[in-house]
């Protein structure tokens, strides 16, 4: 009889989705190459069991110096809250909190995660019930004005039983359109490049700790043991709580949504993965001048797909990368290459090397993933 | 591997020096003149030098780390062991200058660095990222637009002597002319470029728009507003030492101040590939052909790498110079990379055996006939007789 409630206990433990602890959506690697021009989406079901006032947590690596993140809402590509809709990366993982707004966003749609340089390596999720939060600077509340003249100085005795793992959230209130904020050191010195006019929404900043060094930062002050400043426009810091996880990892990825494979690019390739060009026209590639500066009139450009989409007249066009995308051949209606099985060839003449030169080519669609976009060389 | 380097190397710079050889267009001995009659000789020495190596060599150019140093071009003399040609300084934070605000935090009426670069044999270049009041009333800046931190200043208004738009220009007009009136009176040059990028991306694509509010008004009141400046400067301050850089967004002939009111053309690309570059320079090459056309500035794009020197120079460019923007993360050693140009770019650049650093415009300099057909004296009033 003992050992009835414990096998239950163990049983839903196991139960994928019934555990409180930092659960993975999203594995990776998936590459945030430079421009804005790179995401992928979270599906809905992830976010299935998700509920407001939990923590979704980027992990990232291959951070290039000035590295952006951004979380947007696939419907319109607009940010999925004004404080997401771009934020500094170094390096740390940095953390989104599910607002109520934001929950009905990810569970409708999903979640798009983009920005520029960077790679993901991973999107969990922490249930609001693993966190305890703990205020560790009650005020005096300071009104950051417009002209970034104001500051809070925060003591470091504030900071001393902060750990690595946890996050420093810094509570707002009053914010305005345009609200940055800039989380300096006691000597005024940005403590990081990606903390230095950082977005503010409705539900603050949040700052993990997970390296010692940025330990160290906290614990460094003057004389007048200031070890923070706390600076920025367009809000009001009302306090700073610490939050500490107090779960563990779960490794199990059986549920995770994994990032499309990614190839290294060989010679002349454009493309080399999986782009998926949907019914709903939403697909394309894009790619700058920069690896059509050596080309010929004798090369063409080469399409492979795989998936062709049912019940879908799949076709492709190239366009050229600038303005409203008109046809690469300069003809005034898009020339449609129909996608019947074959790889799609284009045979460059003296206009469109001019143009994939000049700037660059777009490839755009309907009805199929896209594998392969290569240049091939004819001699 | 080294002496098979060594060999392509040659090879390349044989076949750069061939290309260059049979592109450029023979300009020796040709005289050009600077649109502003009363040029100091100073500033006629040098326009003469640019002359002279146009279209055959390039000079090498760094801007200063956003206001009133020479930064990037220690980055350049650190990485390469030269120094470049020219430093280019920028007027942005003219309203926090101590001599006009005692609670500033820079001093341009210091002029230390730049009569110490060029006692050192470098060209100095200003610019001017023109600050005016933003709509919040607190801040400053050149954006254009109804936003809090944007500004709805009205470059239009340059018609308008009454207007609060047109008082502040002259005063900060004033205000700039007095450290290049400084520069004059210490007998430095000044390759100026003011007012630039003005057409925005108007004609790159529809609903392209000015990014500077001097261009935000379009090309009539730009243009009023170049010739507004150039009337303060050269007749009412009697700045002599000036060469005017007019900057070209390629499309825009129409907002072109005038023949009279440029010496040279500059193009800014940040998309700089060896192609586009071509096209570019040749477009403006033909259409200003009695001006000197300069790369005034460039680097790495959000998305593009800017191409190698060699290459540019291989592909048939001829920019008179080139100037790779500055980095503010790595000159604060937040970032191992430099954003723009780094040491593989310049040490490129250098390798091709066109590209002059400071020394070998010196000696370029210094092999341009003395100035004898104009004379000038500066009366304590600033004043040419």
């Amino acid at each position: 009889m003992k050992r009835i409630p414990f096998l239950i206990i163990l049983a839903a433990l196991c139960l994928p989705g019934t555990q409180a602890d930092e659960r993975t959506l999203l594995i990776g690697p998936k590459t945030i190459g430079p421009g804005w021009r790179d995401n992928i989406v979270v599906q809905p079901e992830q976010f299935a069991s998700t509920q407001a006032g939990d923590v979704l947590t980027l992990y990232v690596d291959q951070v290039k110096s000035g590295a952006q993140g951004a979380f947007q809402d696939p419907a319109d590509w607009q940010a999925i809250a004004p404080e997401y809709a771009y934020f500094g990366l170094s390096g740390n993982p940095f953390q989104l909190k599910v607002t109520p707004d934001i929950l009905g966003k990810i569970q409708a749609r999903g979640l798009a995660i983009g920005g520029h340089d960077y790679r993901i390596l991973r999107l969990t999720h922490i249930p609001a019930a693993e966190m305890v939060e703990k205020i560790i600077y009650r005020g005096p509340s300071v009104l950051m004005k417009d002209d970034w003249s104001a500051s809070a100085a925060i003591q470091k005795s504030c900071f001393k039983d902060v750990k690595v793992g946890d996050a420093l959230h810094f509570q707002v209130s009053r914010v305005e359109n345009g609200a940055a904020c800039k989380i300096m050191d006691f000597t005024w010195n940005v403590m990081d490049p990606s903390l230095d006019g950082v977005p503010v929404g409705a539900d603050g900043l949040t700052m993990p700790i997970t390296e010692q060094s940025q330990l160290i930062k906290l614990q460094l002050a003057g004389n007048d043991g200031v070890s923070m400043r706390v600076g920025g426009k367009g809000y009001r810091l009302d306090r700073i709580s610490v939050v500490s996880f107090t779960g563990v990892r779960n490794e199990d990825l059986t549920h995770a949504q994994r990032a499309p494979r990614e190839y290294a690019l060989q010679p002349g390739e454009l493309f080399h993965g999986e782009k998926a060009f949907p019914a709903d026209w939403s697909g394309n590639l894009r790619f700058t001048a920069e690896p059509f500066q050596d080309c010929t009139e004798s090369d063409c450009i080469v399409v492979c797909y795989e998936s062709l989409l049912p019940d879908v007249d799949a076709q492709i066009s190239f366009r050229e990368n600038k303005g409203a995308w008109h046809d690469i051949t300069g003809a005034a209606e898009p020339v449609w290459y129909k996608l019947d099985g074959n790889d799609v060839v284009l045979t460059l003449d003296a206009v469109m090397l001019d143009k994939l030169m000049t700037d660059g080519l777009v490839i755009t669609g309907i009805g199929a993933t896209i594998t392969k976009v290569y240049i091939l060389k004819i001699e | 591997m080294k002496n098979n380097l060594l060999f392509r190397h040659s090879r390349l710079k044989k076949r750069l020096l061939l290309a260059g050889a049979l592109l450029a267009p023979s300009l020796a001995g040709a005289q050009h003149t600077l649109c502003n009659p009363a040029a100091t000789p100073e500033a006629r020495q040098v326009y003469q030098a640019l002359w002279g190596i146009y279209q055959q060599q390039t000079l090498s150019a760094t801007v200063a780390n956003v206001d009133w140093n020479i930064r990037e071009a220690e980055n350049v003399h650190e990485w390469t062991g030269k120094w470049p040609a020219m430093n280019v300084f920028d007027f942005i934070n003219i309203h926090n200058s101590k001599d006009v605000n005692p609670a500033g935090w820079i001093d341009y009426s210091d002029m230390t660095v730049v009569e110490d670069w060029w006692r050192q044999g470098g060209i100095v270049g200003c610019m001017w990222h023109w600050n005016v009041p933003a709509n919040n009333g607190t801040d400053y800046t050149c954006t254009p637009g109804t936003q809090p931190g944007e500004t709805s200043f009205d470059p239009a208004k340059v018609d308008d002597p009454s207007s609060d738009e047109y008082k502040r220009m002259i005063r900060d007009i004033d205000q700039v002319a007095g450290y290049l009136g400084q520069m004059q009176q210490a007998g430095i040059p000044v390759v100026w470029r003011p007012l630039h990028e003005a057409s925005g991306n108007i004609y790159d694509f529809e609903g392209g728009k000015a990014w500077f509010w001097w261009g935000a008004a379009g090309a009539d009141a730009y243009k009023k507003l170049w010739r507004l400046m150039y009337d303060r400067m050269v007749n009412h301050h009697k700045l002599n030492n000036l060469i005017w850089v007019w900057t070209s967004q390629v499309g825009d002939s129409t907002w072109y101040p005038g023949d009279e009111y440029v010496d040279v053309v500059g193009r800014d690309n940040y998309k700089a590939l060896q192609y586009p570059l071509m096209k570019e320079y040749n477009t403006l090459a033909a259409r200003y052909p009695d001006k000197i056309i300069a790369l005034a500035e460039c680097g790495n794009g959000d998305e593009v790498n800017m191409a190698l020197w060699s290459k540019i120079w291989e592909r048939g460019s001829r920019w008179c110079w080139f100037m790779p923007w500055y980095d503010y993360h790595y000159n604060a050693g937040q970032s191992d990379t430099h954003k723009f140009a780094g040491k593989d770019w310049w040490l490129d650049a250098f390798g091709t055996g066109l590209v002059l650093d400071r020394e070998a415009f010196r000696q370029a300099m210094e092999q341009q006939p003395a100035d004898k057909t104009y004379k000038y004296v500066l009366t304590k009033d600033n004043n040419v007789l």
